[in-house]
């Protein structure tokens, strides 16, 4: 774009939103040129609507002048879904953060997509109330990112991911119009747009509103803490609990080296010498619950625990909760820079595959600090580096590729919760076949966004797409700063 | 010249997969030529040479719900998926199950229980539902606001195309985001943009106890307040239905409002919830084991208009008494706000039900009906009208499969 296109593209967008939502120097859109990966690249504008209807406005502009659109949250993504690779125009949905209703009665909660997760929680609480998805990025992450990306979290095991509760989008389409997908009373006839939309990665829509299916909390809650030797014990642990009929809320591991980089920091009383921990949640009736954490514990014990701790009241089970929420923040602090993969494979492969991803890095030189949803078989190794060293980036891309071949091998997939986004583009081949692949993008085009709404990701090739895995993982590879 | 599409088709086809047409008749058509393929490829390939000729496909699994959607406008080849329906794979300790489409519920519930596990779906009227027109109508019973959806427990699907290529999404991991989600889209979709030939599900333990209680009531405002107060205090509850008087002396119990309640979990949680459930009601029964299953057969004795309501749950209540008083049997599962009125009630009162749902957000559905009033009720625009002709477009331009189901060129 020359630089008087950008600035009439530019004073139309101000004129439609407002001088002050529109920014255009580069010391402005600095802050706006990655998530939390650390491929960059700068927008040519950032727009801040306060509506759906300014929403409209900046993509019909943006349609008019010929340049993409990225939608953007809070930014904490992790497979370069908000990075604008061809510039253009990002709509950073911030400012539409308001809850619009929480209905009671009903259970249902409507939402603007700038919204951040853990405010939500905080309004529902003193209602009983939840909303299901809890990514570990909560604190900062928005609905519209939830949504945009199917984001999972600890409670995604019992819950499943967002999809499962949301009920119905208003959405802005890359023509501008704005529609209504899904309804607030479940099971509506149809097609379920909806159910398409959640997970696309802002390459089909912008969401400007959300509505929510919401549940009761528990009266119940048990939390445990299992200590194990070895990280295969662990993985013996959770296949036990579930080969005994128990779908626990959560199960959630550590390996030694977190532990060790944790524990220090956060104290969340995590054994230093242990080869691995499992933080399992129940919850439920008090009657059931009982009757649950007995079956757990005994499931731990069998595949080998050496101590199983349990917690019922909040202050207790938050701080076991507290060492795994700091985990990946705890991890910058401790490396110079690290590279967070998400692979899932079946769960009763999980010990095979860990001891792969294992020797996968001992063999390749480098410390991996495992951090992951266990009862999912949703894998989080981190692998610590340091850039200065020569040729490390080189060969952390190529370890990373290992371990997600190992993944696909395994019968598993290259991403659990955070999205293929830039990241994972070049994978999606080994996963899907061409026709898989020709479905998706049919799909995707009936939709008219394609090269216009947040190019480049989700699917392999595209015009103007930078190719070949190396310049994709170049893009994603973690920087402490964006932690600490 | 008028026999040659028809024999392209047969001539695609292996000989012993065709089948007598006349056992295939849907909405009072009776389509060309059958044909019941073995296996996923062989329907590809019917569904490529039906495209090729211009013929008109109706995909079908049990015929149990071929009445849904608007009525066909055209009918060549029917589609029997039932032969395609292999167990491809099954993992218990991963709790995951793959299936081909022509499969029945019954037949996957059995499997699954020789290892304590199921598949926490009740689609009425169970036994013939397959799991292909399961999810195609995306049916749902009483376990609904507790247990979820198909669409919720479904991992990924195969299926096939009217260009006769066989395309995944999803996988067979409980979580997975890699790539477009089609199988949400294909479910519910009533084939408009494939036919389903296979699918992979997420499992559930079954559970350790179950009980069934019913409590009669006094009047609907009474039955309301006693199922809401069970919902609110979160028991171990897998089902929770409203019973209006005339459905409640279908089933054999009192007619009168009723609540009956399934509790389903660890022993001790069950009989705690029984408690609480009495305490309550103040007096409950036990009604007979067969219950639920007469429940679900009824919603599927396709004699008479059935209509299903979604509403907010606040509004199961008076729903359920506004349709009974129209002459209906009718009842409400409270947590999905899914209200099912079974009679021919007439168009006046189906119009003011349908009133009901609509000023609060919700729909009324036709399941069962005739012709003419499957036209008048059938939705008015299937999701967004525009993408999902573009879809449409896309996937089967040349509207293949169930021409007419989702409207007039669509
Ligand atoms: C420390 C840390 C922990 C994390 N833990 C988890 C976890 O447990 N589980 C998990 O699943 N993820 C996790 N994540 C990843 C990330 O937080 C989630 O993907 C989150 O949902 C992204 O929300 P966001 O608002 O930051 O979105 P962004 O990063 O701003 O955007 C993410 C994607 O969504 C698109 N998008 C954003 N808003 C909209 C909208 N309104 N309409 C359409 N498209 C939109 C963007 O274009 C982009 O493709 C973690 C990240 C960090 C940094």
């Amino acid at each position: 774009m020359t630089t008087t296109t950008l600035q009439a593209l530019v004073s139309d967008l101000r004129r439609a939103l407002g001088p002050r939502h529109v920014l255009d120097t580069p010391e402005d859109l600095i802050a706006f040129e990655y998530d939390a990966t650390i491929e960059r690249a700068l927008p040519d504008v950032a727009v801040f609507p306060a509506t759906t209807e300014e929403v409209a406005a900046a993509v019909l502009l943006a349609r008019r002048y010929g340049v993409p659109v990225v939608p953007r949250g809070s930014g904490t993504g992790l497979s370069g879904g908000a990075v604008p690779v061809n510039g253009g125009v990002m709509v950073v949905l911030t400012r539409m953060n308001r809850i619009v209703e929480i209905d009671t009665l009903d259970r249902v909660a409507v939402v603007q997509p700038g919204v951040i997760n853990l405010h939500l929680q905080e309004a529902l609480a003193p209602h009983g109330l939840t909303w299901a998805p809890d990514p570990s990025s909560q604190r900062v992450c928005t609905v519209g990112g939830n949504v945009a990306n199917n984001s999972g979290g600890p409670h995604t095991l019992a819950h499943g991911s967002t999809v499962n509760h949301v009920l119905a989008l208003e959405v802005v389409l890359p023509d501008g119009r704005i529609v209504n997908l899904g309804s607030r009373v479940p099971d509506a006839p149809g097609i379920d747009l909806r159910g398409l939309m959640v997970g696309s990665e802002g390459t089909l829509g912008i969401v400007t509103r959300a509505t929510l299916r919401l549940v009761r909390a528990s009266e119940s809650v048990r939390t445990f803490l299992a200590v194990f030797d070895s990280v295969e014990a662990a993985s013996e642990a959770v296949s036990g609990v579930i080969r005994r009929g128990i779908i626990p809320v959560a199960m959630e591991m550590l390996d030694q080296e977190i532990i060790r980089i944790v524990e220090p920091r956060i104290h969340a009383g995590y054994p230093l010498d242990a080869g691995a921990v499992l933080l399992i949640e129940v919850e439920g009736l008090a009657e059931g619950v009982a009757q649950d954490a007995a079956t757990v514990e005994a499931a731990c014990l069998e595949a080998g625990a050496r101590e199983v701790r349990s917690a019922e009241a909040k202050a207790e089970r938050d701080a076991l909760w507290e060492g795994r929420k700091a985990a990946i923040g705890a991890i910058g602090a401790a490396a110079p820079a690290f590279y967070l993969l998400d692979g899932v494979v079946p769960r009763t492969r999980l010990p095979a595959v860990m001891k792969q991803v294992m020797a996968l890095t001992a063999e390749y030189g480098f410390r991996c600090a495992n951090v992951f949803h266990a009862g999912d078989g949703n894998l989080h190794p981190n692998i610590m580096f340091d850039p200065a060293e020569p040729d490390a980036e080189r060969r952390v891309l190529a370890l990373g590729e290992a371990i997600m071949r190992v993944c696909v091998d395994a019968g598993g997939s290259v991403t659990g919760e955070h999205g293929v986004g830039l990241e994972k583009r070049s994978y999606m081949e080994w996963v899907f076949r061409p026709a898989d692949l020709d479905a998706m993008t049919m799909a995707r085009d009936a939709f008219g966004g394609a090269g216009f709404f947040n190019p480049c990701k989700v699917l392999p090739g595209g015009h103007g797409c930078a190719t070949g895995h190396a310049a994709e993982l170049a893009a994603v590879m973690s920087d402490p700063r964006v932690y600490v | 010249m008028t026999n040659q599409p028809t024999e392209s088709v047969r001539h695609a086809m292996p000989a012993n997969t065709e089948r007598g047409p006349e056992a295939y008749a849907i909405d009072g058509l009776t389509p060309r030529l059958a044909f019941a393929p073995d296996s996923r490829s062989e329907a590809a390939m019917l569904l490529r040479a039906a495209n090729a000729a211009g013929l008109v496909v109706a995909p079908q699994g049990g015929r149990t719900a071929t009445g849904f959607g608007r009525p066909l406008t055209e009918y060549d080849v029917a589609l029997d998926l039932r032969g395609i329906h292999r167990v491809v794979e099954y993992v218990p300790d991963d709790l995951t199950v793959t299936v081909e489409a022509g499969i029945t519920l019954a037949e996957v519930q059995r499997v699954l229980g020789e290892h304590g596990q199921y598949l926490p779906m009740d689609a009425p009227p169970d036994d013939h539902v397959t799991i292909g027109g399961l999810l195609a109508t995306a049916k749902t019973g009483a376990w609904r606001g507790h247990l979820g959806s198909p669409r919720d427990h479904l991992l990924g699907v195969e299926v096939a195309l009217p260009s006769g290529e066989l395309a995944r999404s999803g996988g067979r991991v409980v979580k997975n985001v890699t790539g477009y989600d089609l199988h949400r889209l294909h479910t519910g979709a009533l084939g408009a943009f494939g036919v389903i030939v296979e699918a992979a599900f997420k499992v559930s333990p079954r559970p350790a106890q179950t009980m069934t209680l019913a409590a009669p009531a006094a009047d609907q405002h009474e039955a309301m307040r006693v199922a809401r107060a069970t919902w609110d205090a979160s028991l171990a509850t897998r089902a929770l239905t409203l019973l209006g008087g005339a459905a409640a002396a279908h089933l054999g119990l009192p007619a009168r409002p009723t609540v009956i309640v399934e509790f389903a979990g660890q022993a001790a949680a069950v009989e705690r919830s029984a408690r609480e459930f009495e305490g309550l009601a103040g007096r409950t029964e036990t009604p007979t084991a067969d219950l639920w299953r007469k429940l679900r057969a009824t919603h599927g004795d396709t004699a008479t208009t059935v209509a299903r309501l979604g509403v907010p749950p606040s509004l199961v209540a008076d729903v359920v008494a506004s349709a009974e008083g129209a002459g209906g049997r009718a009842w409400g599962h409270l947590a999905a706000g899914a209200v099912i009125v079974h009679g021919d009630i007439g168009v006046d009162a189906l119009r003011r039900l349908r009133a009901m749902a609509e000023e609060r957000q919700g729909f009324l559905q036709l399941e069962h009906a005739p012709v003419d009033l499957r036209r008048e009720f059938a939705p008015a625009e299937p999701g967004d009208g525009d993408l999902v002709r573009a879809l449409r477009d896309r996937f089967d331009l040349k509207r293949t499969i169930n021409r007419g189901r989702w409207g007039s060129g669509l």
